[in-house]
């Protein structure tokens, strides 16, 4: 039996990695975040060069992933829905990847009662994509499980958009120039499109799990 | 000569080969789960030892509704069946060798004033609903089953992928062993009692068999099918008439191969009657009708969406229209062939009302008053016999078929030198050949003629009323042997 599955087991894993490489960059996001409102500025490219690595390696076990599903012609009906799965989750990395990038070339000032508003965000969205993470192990291994986290991804998207809109009001309430407002507002839809991009992952995996359904 | 008669029968394999192993690989192959080259290699294998092994099963049970004695006939038979078929296939109505050549077979007795066995017509009849209806049940069962064990075991979707790969490579083994056990009787089952194949003696101990040589050639018959036409019904069967996921296939046919094993199986036949359970008939049924009940099962399971509904009245119009069509088509071509080609179609067997019949008759403790319409008569057919005697109203129908075997005119000549030609004198022990020896150059009109002297020897002795099993198998092998016998000895135009 062990034979049998040889291969199968060997993917399973490369999905396993690429799963863990997306979930620890989201948490390697959050952290960045802190780094960089605490003004921890050497650490936050630290976290950024980890990021980076996280996403070349993500891109690696997806092509590998990709070529072995079709080179062995392994699960025929569901291989273009597991493709698309993890494409779309690999933006997601990409999309966290460009954010911190965005913060390290432009170097933003964020004004400190922005704090904790800001986290807030950056924590609906880093969980969404945690959830996500969660929703497609489930897919892979525990089917009826799926929806129950596609669920929380949800919860986190509207949960960061609600507090991507206050943070934005906050930004233009302060006394600021309008070109900085503007520039926050920039970094603010970005730490909000990180969740998006995970609800839009869902979307497709909750029509990929009633296809799988028998 | 046998070949071209044969080519009918061969025809029909090929059709079988091509039409039904994509029902048990269509799914299959159209996913991609398997390549059509390794699903023709399983196929190839598995339906030739189905046939090999327990072909002889629903053969005879066929042979039973009508045994065709003549080449001729066989040929014609299996034509029309192959007619019957293609025309069905072309208005795109699900139905298999089994319909046709059931109704082709009855106008064959109909055409040669045969009697039809109707007990043996509802057995085979009433199989087809029933194996299409337990398909449907045997499906949703494992489906249902399946399901809450997939909830519960949380197998990863790549192992699920192997594991449903392998599945359907050993269920299609198996289901391609069913088809062929099931099937066999279809494609060359009417030439059984006309085969014409020598016994081989291959090294001193294996025996090839004539009738095992003519599965064999139908079994090749079918695999040509699968080699040459059948990628593309399975693209067909796959894409078009059900669209099913690997996993749902392999359920499907796994619930289509248990039936047809379940009315083919001689070894689960004797199981369930040596545990006194109620036995299934060994009929050939057709693969598939019953692939799409248990795709209906699983639908239905399912709550009945997407379920094309019209595919049950095709099915159920299919269980009627296709052996009528199968019966006009092969009364029309024996017809042809008789008097157009002047071939014989069937053996022109008579029943005389003389001394001796009379006498046996009223050994057995018949009233025989009323025959004295017909003493002392030949009648040309058991036909007219059977319309004879119920006018008479003096016999119920047990007895008349008992007066039929009586009456029944089969010249016969003890030849040993026959046995020997054909290679057949290996099947009986060499006891029961010293006893044949001993009635050498004897001649018999009636086959109970020389049933009674040879049972009336130890070796050849039949169990009046067996008690076990190992009587009635005695008493089988028996009866086998005496008809072996008799096709081997008859001398038809020595009727004086």
């Amino acid at each position: 039996m062990a034979l049998l599955l040889k291969t199968t087991k060997f993917i399973e894993t490369q999905i396993d990695q690429f799963l863990d490489v997306v979930s620890d960059a989201a948490l390697l996001f959050q952290l960045a975040m802190e780094d960089y409102l605490m003004g921890r500025n050497s650490q936050f490219e630290e976290r950024l060069a980890q990021i980076r690595e996280r996403e070349q390696k993500a891109d690696d076990l997806r092509v590998a992933i990709e070529r072995y599903l079709y080179e062995r012609t392994l699960i025929p009906e569901n291989r273009g829905d597991v493709l698309a799965i993890l494409e779309n989750t690999d933006e997601v990395i990409d999309n966290i990847k460009d954010s911190l990038l965005q913060f390290s070339i432009e170097m933003p000032v964020i004004n400190p009662e922005l704090n904790d508003l800001w986290m807030q965000t950056t924590r609906a969205s880093v969980s969404a994509v945690e959830q996500l993470v969660s929703a497609v192990r489930s897919f892979f291994q525990d089917l009826p499980a799926v929806n129950n986290y596609i669920h929380k991804v949800y919860f986190f998207e509207r949960e960061a958009d609600q507090l991507g809109e206050k943070l934005r009001r906050l930004i233009f309430s302060l006394d600021i120039e309008l070109s900085r407002k503007s520039q926050l507002r920039f970094f603010a839809i970005h730490i909000e499109k990180i969740s998006d991009y995970a609800q839009a992952v869902c979307d497709r995996l909750a029509i990929y799990t009633i296809k799988r359904q028998l | 000569m046998i070949f071209i008669y044969l080519l009918s029968g061969l025809f029909l394999g090929w059709s079988l080969g091509a039409n039904d192993t994509g029902n048990i690989f269509g799914a299959a192959v159209e996913t991609r789960m398997l390549r059509f080259k390794q699903a023709a290699l399983i196929a190839a294998i598995f339906i030739t030892l189905g046939a090999m092994i327990e072909g002889s099963g629903p053969s005879g049970t066929l042979g039973r509704l009508g045994s065709v004695d003549a080449l001729g006939g066989a040929f014609t038979v299996a034509l029309a069946a192959a007619a019957a078929i293609t025309v069905m296939i072309r208005i795109r109505i699900p139905v298999s060798t089994s319909q046709t050549i059931v109704g082709a077979l009855i106008g064959w007795n109909y055409f040669c004033g045969r009697l039809t066995d109707f007990r043996s017509l509802v057995t085979i009849a009433s199989s087809w609903v029933v194996a299409f209806v337990l398909s449907g049940v045997i499906a949703a069962v494992i489906f249902v089953l399946f399901n809450s064990y997939l909830k519960r075991a949380k197998i990863h979707l790549l192992e699920l992928d192997a594991y449903t790969r392998w599945g359907l490579i050993v269920v299609g083994a198996f289901g391609a062993y069913s088809l062929g056990a099931n099937n066999i009787a279809n494609v060359v089952g009417v030439f059984v009692p006309v085969s014409s194949f020598k016994d081989l003696n291959i090294g001193s101990l294996f025996v090839f068999g004539g009738i095992s040589q003519l599965y064999f050639m139908g079994a090749l018959a079918i695999v040509a099918g699968i080699y040459t036409y059948s990628h593309k019904v399975m693209r067909t069967i796959g894409k078009d008439l059900f669209h099913l996921s690997p996993l749902t296939a392999l359920i499907a046919v796994l619930a289509e191969a248990i039936v047809l094993f379940l009315f083919a199986s001689r070894g689960l036949y004797n199981l369930l009657l040596n545990a006194g359970l109620p036995t299934i008939p060994l009929v050939p049924v057709s693969s598939s009708q019953v692939i799409v009940g248990a795709v209906v099962g699983i639908g239905l399971v399912k709550g009945g969406k997407n379920l094309k509904y019209n595919i049950l009245g095709k099915i159920s119009l299919a269980w009627v229209i296709a052996p009528v069509m199968a019966f006009f088509f092969s009364f029309i071509a024996l017809f042809i062939i008789q008097n157009v080609f002047e071939q014989t179609v069937y053996q022109n067997i008579e029943y005389t009302f003389n001394n001796k019949t009379m006498n046996k008759i009223k050994e057995l403790g018949y009233d025989t008053d009323g025959l004295s319409m017909v003493n002392g008569r030949m009648l040309e057919n058991e036909r007219a016999v059977y319309s004879q005697l119920t006018r008479t109203k003096e016999y119920n129908k047990a007895q008349i078929m008992e007066i039929i075997r009586i009456t029944e005119l089969f010249p016969m000549e003890v030849d040993l030198s026959i046995l020997r030609t054909k290679g057949l004198i290996k099947r009986f022990s060499k006891e029961r050949i010293k006893c044949l020896e001993t009635l050498s150059g004897h001649k018999y009109k009636h086959k109970w003629e020389l049933q009674e002297i040879l049972t009336a020897m130890p070796e050849w002795k039949l169990y009046d009323k067996p008690e076990n099993e190992f009587q009635k198998n005695h008493n089988k092998i028996i009866r086998e042997q005496l008809a072996l016998l008799y096709r081997s000895f008859s001398v038809p135009g020595d009727k004086k």
